[in-house]
């Protein structure tokens, strides 16, 4: 699944389409809040037009933030089997509409996170999480394994490369023990070389004056137009929230 | 195994906050020290290669792949509270870069993956690697047994609380949210009773390569200790470190029983109202009840679960006993 989001990119680095388009150069907190807010009211939509309407938002939000839709749209895939699994079996139990609704309900709740990922620089969203007084050891550790992620990774598809030049094709199933084998020893190798990487990496870090945190060096400010998609985001997220509380009194 | 936002009902997703808030809480202030610059960077790096362990897919029939999930991996390599922490932020990663697994059930996807998985594993591991260092060193088939055994389960039971969980949201929301138990239940375990065997085969064959190559990067029996001093003594036995497990992943799964029993009678009450019967008057009087309230509980199953394990070693003891006196010559 992964792979699936890695490989999904097609880009050397994640988040590289932020700066393409108007929501990338968005301020990070803004986007976090509002999308955050909208999220969380969403998942708790019970009333089926209600749902509706928070997935009409959401798709409203991935046209509008100009992020390549079949890019968000491979994303979602990832997500699918769940949401299909979970939909199919409401629509069995409970009827069409119930099924809809979760296919709708939880839709609308990954959409918006999508475009969030894929519309943000990584880097800015750990930093906006940290801006958030989300704890320094969280967001370092989140800045630390991302940029650890990128080497591993080119690590393992050179790893991928050298297995199939010696003509290894993958493992065939659970019962192909040399094919398992492989694929552990490489998961292995990929370890041992992280742990030989530890210490130079932090001696790297020493150098460039790392102490406890990393300490976001870019700036941000929030702008009239971050205040605008944040609180607009929530105003939508409270006026259905407030409809919700009505249908259920 | 990500659960997506909109999936579960609210008050599912809000006790996973809860949980996982409280945990890890307390995983952070037992590695404190440990979690300071300069392990920062390790932990870091060990969370990015089980990140990227997980691309790598195995074939588990019929055209579908799974991949590790490395709970177990982690807690083998680096202790329990360490892989807790690179769990998280795997997750956390996946969840904000990936948009894989939501925001409120996020809670929830920690529970299962970052709590359950790496304390099920790291219990298992630890009991059957007492047991089978009783009568010497165990050979590198024995070993792998064990490791494998403590992946499959970690997987096992990290799908058992996930399919809880959906299940207790359907019970709860009257089918507004989660998946029906006779659906959830089958189809989570059936399929991942399937992955964790790709799950264990990839751990052992990790395990047995760091072990040959590498042996001085499995930290997690010497940095356990340290994380505890003033518990050193109760946790170094290997017994003890898999009864806390099981006692914490218990305390843990234990308010799905509460939400889910909210809803309904258990079987007995039911039929015993369908025939028209009640409870009469018991016999013998016990000082403790199973608990009305969720710490009663907890005391109760506690309790339960030390006697049953006391009463099991006294009896193994003896039979043991027994056994050294016959083959004394």
């Amino acid at each position: 699944m992964t792979m699936a989001h890695i490989g999904g990119h097609g880009r050397t680095h994640l988040g590289e389409y932020a700066g393409d388009v108007w929501f990338g150069r968005l301020d990070a907190r803004a986007k976090l809040v509002g999308i955050f807010v909208f999220v969380i009211v969403s998942a708790v939509l019970t009333d089926f037009g209600l749902v509706l309407v928070s997935l009409a938002v959401a798709l409203t939000l991935v046209v509008a933030s100009r992020l390549p839709i079949f890019h968000l749209a491979r994303m979602y895939l990832t997500a699918l089997p769940f949401i299909l699994f979970a939909s199919v079996s409401v629509f069995l139990f409970g009827g069409w509409e119930r099924g809809i609704e979760m296919w709708a309900r939880t839709s609308a709740c990954v959409l918006p996170l999508l475009v969030l990922a894929a519309g943000t620089e990584t880097f800015d969203l750990f930093a906006g999480l940290r801006r958030l007084h989300v704890p320094a050891v969280i967001t370092t550790l989140l800045m630390l394994t991302q940029r650890y992620i990128l080497l591993l990774s080119e690590e393992l598809s050179r790893m991928s490369i050298a297995r199939k030049a010696r003509g290894f094709r993958g493992a065939r199933n659970l019962l192909d023990r040399y094919g398992l084998k492989v694929l552990a020893f490489t998961a292995g190798m990929v370890l041992v070389r992280s742990f030989d990487r530890a210490d130079d990496i932090y001696e790297g870090l020493k150098c460039k004056g790392f102490r406890q945190e990393m300490t976001p060096w870019r700036r941000s400010k929030v702008a009239l137009k971050d205040i605008l998609l944040a609180s607009g985001l929530a105003a939508v997220a409270g006026v259905l929230l407030i409809v919700q509380l009505g249908v259920i009194a | 195994m990500h659960i997506p936002d909109g999936l579960m009902a609210p008050v599912v997703s809000l006790v996973g906050w809860i949980e996982f808030l409280v945990v890890f809480a307390a995983v952070l202030l037992l590695s404190g020290k440990r979690i300071k610059e300069r392990s920062l960077p390790r932990v870091a790096i060990l969370s990015a290669g089980i990140f990227v362990a997980q691309m790598l897919n195995f074939p588990i029939g019929g055209g579908t792949t799974g991949h590790l999930v490395g709970g177990a991996l982690f807690a083998m390599i680096s202790g329990p509270t360490i892989a807790v922490i690179g769990m998280t932020v795997v997750l956390l990663i996946q969840g904000l870069m990936f948009g894989d697994g939501g925001i409120t059930a996020l809670g929830l996807n920690a529970i299962n993956m970052a709590v359950i998985a790496p304390l099920t594993g790291w219990g298992i591991y630890s009991l059957l690697n007492g047991l089978s260092a009783r009568n010497g060193a165990p050979g590198n088939v024995v070993k792998g047994v064990v490791v494998g055994a403590a992946a499959w389960a970690s997987v096992f039971v990290a799908a058992a609380a996930c399919a809880g969980e959906l299940a207790v949201s359907y019970a709860v929301s009257s089918g507004t949210y989660g998946i029906a138990a006779t659906v959830a239940v089958p189809a989570m375990l059936g399929v991942h009773a399937i992955i964790g065997i790709g799950e264990a085969f990839i751990t052992a064959g990790v395990m047995a390569y760091l072990w040959s190559v590498s042996p001085g990067s499995i930290t997690s029996a010497n940095l356990d200790r340290k994380t505890l001093p003033g518990l050193r003594g109760a946790i170094s036995s290997d017994t003890a470190r898999a009864a806390i497990a099981i006692i914490i992943v218990f305390a843990l799964t234990l308010p799905l029983y509460f939400l889910y029993s909210s809803q309904g009678k258990d079987g007995l009450e039911k039929v015993m109202q369908n025939a028209g019967t009640a409870e009469g008057k018991p016999m013998i009087s016990t000082p403790f009840g199973y608990g009305q309230d969720y710490f009663g509980a907890l005391f109760a199953g506690t309790l339960g679960f030390l006697a049953v394990a006391l009463v099991a070693t006294a009896i193994l003891k003896l039979v043991r006993m027994r056994t050294d006196r016959g083959t004394e010559p």
